[in-house]
């Protein structure tokens, strides 16, 4: 515990964060995202910006809650910015099966798919994200809504939505009537 | 009547305002019926957002780290300053029950998770618990740091700090449970009362704290029962 407190003043700490806790940004990303790619870019992209406003981060959280919260806009924002490069041409359901390259992304994507292939497919993107942002990741309704560029109440219905969509799920899962 | 996304946004913490919150309360208190509903449905929320943790490929992983060396190499890397100040008794105190938390967590932690001798076939289940143990003792020590530092917070960034550590309580008890460990989610529960104390500036944080070490002492020599028994010696 004190090797992990006394790590935490060190120069290193970005690459020691980076060690320790990249799994966790990158599965958060991917629940965001549902795409392995998306997902990649998106911790990518929050550890620089990190890096380069890391004369901000004034220790008030912690260094992996920062980039992790950093990592999660990120996602949001590749995922909102690919939907509206294909809105012209896809649907939600379209989206979700969008092809994915990169070799090292196919086990990620094939084990999404698995783990995440029951009731939360069955949401939208904005239910999905809301749900997973409140009920996983406990940001506040107001930080969800300035993330997502909605408002609160727009954030309280898809979330509200979002539940009673899982239940009637975890209902026909369990042969409950 | 109170609906159900009434009873979420209180377990949430958010969406009511005071008066709202405290009237929800006194209903769950009042009607036990009221309290197994929103437990059920916190339980059927927490089963649909089960997801075990993909690992990171090694490419991923690889590119980030250069990608990171890139940015590094470009301006020098200055080392952080450590904050220097006095802590007040109340602070101290609940640095303290924090150190106590976690070392009774570990406590409880060991007896609790024997180690298999790792075979192909439990590597991945192997990674997604050393992911789970890693997050926890990063997220311990950022709630032991988090503590220290109320000090120089004022009564909002308080707040916001206290409420930061129990969202992330909520998300480790969450991910307790997943683990088999229904125990330490409860610890990682009950742990919210007394941060809440503590963000209000009430007068009963030292009796919670006391409380809850107690129940602490009580779960660890429960578990240190078990884990001497045959079942638990693997």
């Amino acid at each position: 515990m004190l090797t992990l407190l006394k790590s935490w003043v060190r120069p290193d700490a970005f690459q020691a964060v980076l060690t320790e806790r990249s799994g966790r940004w990158y599965n958060a990303c991917l629940r965001i995202t549902r795409d392995a790619d998306l997902a990649a870019d998106a911790v990518q992209d929050a550890l620089l910006k990190a890096w380069d406003r890391r004369d901000d981060f004034r220790g008030e959280a912690a260094l992996d809650s920062w980039i992790h919260r950093i990592a999660l806009n990120a996602a949001i924002d590749l995922t909102r910015r690919r939907k509206t490069r294909a809105e012209d041409e896809l649907d939600d359901d379209s989206f979700e099966a969008a092809p994915t390259t990169s070799p090292e992304s196919e086990y990620a994507q094939e084990a999404l798919g698995r783990d995440l292939g029951v009731a939360l497919q069955r949401l939208s993107n904005m239910e999905r994200q809301v749900f997973l942002l409140k009920h996983i990741e406990g940001w506040r309704l107001d930080e969800i809504a300035e993330s997502l560029q909605t408002t609160i109440n727009g954030v309280k219905h898809a979330l509200f939505r979002a539940v009673r969509k899982l239940r009637v799920e975890l209902h026909v899962w369990r042969g409950e009537s | 009547m109170i609906s159900d996304d009434d009873l979420l946004l209180y377990y949430y913490r958010d969406g009511h305002d005071a008066a709202e919150r405290a009237r929800i309360g006194a209903a769950l208190a009042e009607q036990p019926e009221l309290a197994r509903r929103l437990h059920g449905l916190v339980a059927r929320l927490d089963a649909a957002a089960a997801m075990p943790e993909v690992p990171v490929p090694a490419q991923v992983q690889q590119r980030w780290q250069a990608a990171l060396e890139r940015a590094a190499s470009e301006r020098r890397v200055e080392p952080a300053r450590r904050p220097t100040f006095a802590q007040p008794r109340w602070q101290a105190f609940a640095a303290a029950a924090a150190v106590a938390v976690i070392a009774l967590v570990f406590g409880i932690q060991k007896p609790m998770t024997p180690k298999p001798v790792p075979t192909p076939e439990t590597g991945a289940a192997a990674t997604n618990t050393s992911a789970y143990e890693n997050g926890l003792k990063w997220h311990l020590a950022s709630t032991e740091r988090r503590l220290a530092s109320l000090n120089e917070a004022t009564p909002e960034e308080r707040a916001r700090l206290v409420e930061a550590i129990i969202s992330q309580n909520r998300i480790y008890a969450l991910a307790a449970e997943r683990a088999g460990e229904p125990q330490l989610a409860r610890v990682l529960r009950a742990f919210t009362p007394v941060l809440e104390s503590v963000a209000d500036g009430r007068g009963q944080t030292a009796g919670s704290v006391e409380q809850l070490s107690f129940e602490l002492r009580v779960m660890q020599a429960r578990l240190k029962a078990d884990a001497a028994a045959p079942s638990h010696t693997l």
